[in-house]
């Protein structure tokens, strides 16, 4: 009885050693979890520029945000690191938009994204009423869960 | 016991108190987010690289996060082991360990009074940065509405909350690397150590934490706890990473408390 129990004890441990080996070894950055969290910051950041330029509100969800990213010159597509996302939205007047970010990914999940050539706009924007305005979609930072 | 830790605590602290190295650090913590705060107001430069640094010039309430995230590297790991690293290794630098227990207090009283001085101090230390990180932004730029992490625009009182939350949340941490500073200070009976090697070590996990190993290593070092605020700061929030940190630190604080005081304990003391 006491050698069956310490066998189905040791077997338990094995497995647990193995699970926990194998979740520690599976990078939790992975293409789903940053492209859910990019198109949530940047639906709401262009919220927050078309308030910002004093032009017509438009809600964060209207912008139909899409991103599709991957992690160039790596062999595998998950981990920290140089990312790529190509982002499609409709824009204000409801034209389709598409833009790439270049992304670095930290091991804790969070991100620094900035626009890769100039069809946002330079890093200053000047609103509706003559004021200069930070570009918010120029560069901009965000943080996911990484469980 | 309580009466003998009390006593032991009162008179480290009062020995704290008339040290230079002490006020220096409290000063430093007080007076060294004015001088961000103030340096940002007047230059156009930001700091880009650390999380909320390009808010820093819109809102005053970026201040304390941005601190909080320099903090993290070197501050945290200086201010847990400048008193906890240097509190019994400096009894055998001055050789006053055998004068000290011949007073009417154990051994075991006199290990839990200075433990409870470190620990105070880097508590002390974290709310007085705190404190001042979030008064030197109000008063030196403002308390404009935050973008958070998720470019959602957090007003004053809200943004105000989950910032003294975040700050609270890097507290089991730095107990966690003040009791390894004690625990070093107990073994190596060095000063030097006992102040360098916690600083070292945090580094080198910081180091180790930016390369891309099991999340599970990375989550377990006790320098993660300093960025587990971030979710604080995202939408929807999540807690995962500041239940871990608490853990940790907690774990560190068991672990290397214990073996300190198993160390001194059978530690031979001659006169």
């Amino acid at each position: 009885m006491d050698r069956e129990l310490r066998r189905r004890i040791d077997r338990g441990a094995l497995a647990m050693f193995v699970c926990i080996a194998l979740a520690g070894c599976t990078s939790p950055i992975t293409p789903t979890r940053i492209e859910r969290a990019l198109e949530t910051t940047f639906a709401n950041l262009v919220e927050l520029q078309v308030a910002r330029l004093r032009l017509p509100p438009i809600a964060a969800p209207d912008f139909a945000v899409t991103a599709i990213c991957r992690k160039p010159a790596a062999r595998s597509n998950a981990g920290a690191g140089d990312w790529t996302c190509a982002l499609v939205w409709q824009g204000p007047n409801r034209q389709t938009l598409r833009d790439t970010y270049d992304l670095f990914v930290a091991t804790d999940g969070c991100y620094t994204a900035t626009v890769a050539g100039e069809s946002l706009g330079g890093p200053i924007l000047r609103a509706s009423d003559g004021s200069d305005v930070r570009n918010l979609l120029y560069s901009f930072e965000g943080c996911f869960d990484t469980l | 016991m309580l009466r003998g830790i009390g006593a032991v605590t009162s008179v480290e602290c009062s020995k704290l108190a008339a040290q230079m190295k002490t006020r220096i650090v409290l000063a430093a913590c007080v007076a060294g987010p004015f001088v961000f705060a103030v340096a940002m107001r007047v230059q156009s430069n930001v700091p880009a690289d650390t999380l909320f640094g390009r808010s820093i010039t819109e809102s005053g309430l970026a201040v304390p996060l941005v601190v909080l995230g320099f903090a993290a590297l070197w501050v945290f790991p200086v201010v847990a082991s400048v008193v906890g690293g240097d509190l019994f290794s400096s009894e055998d630098r001055y050789g006053t360990w055998a004068t000290l227990l011949t007073r009417s207090r154990t051994r075991a009283e006199v290990f839990a009074g200075k433990v409870v001085t470190a620990l105070g101090f880097s508590l002390l230390a974290t709310v007085v940065l705190a404190s001042s990180s979030i008064a030197a932004g109000l008063l030196a730029i403002g308390h404009q509405p935050l973008v958070n992490l998720s470019g959602v625009l957090l007003a004053p009182g809200p943004a105000l909350v989950r910032i003294a939350t975040a700050w609270a949340s890097v507290l089991p941490s730095a107990i966690g690397l003040t009791a390894l500073a004690v625990l070093a200070s107990v073994a190596t009976r060095s000063s030097a150590a006992g102040i360098g090697l916690p600083v070292v070590g945090a580094l080198t996990m910081q180091l180790y934490a930016m390369v891309d190993g099991p999340e599970v290593i990375r989550r377990s070092l006790i320098t993660s706890g300093f960025g587990a605020w971030h979710g604080l700061l995202a939408e929807p929030s999540y807690y995962g990473p500041i239940g871990h940190a608490a853990l940790a630190g907690m774990l560190y604080l068991v672990v290397c408390l214990t073996i300190a005081r198993h160390v001194l304990r059978h530690r031979d003391i001659g006169g």
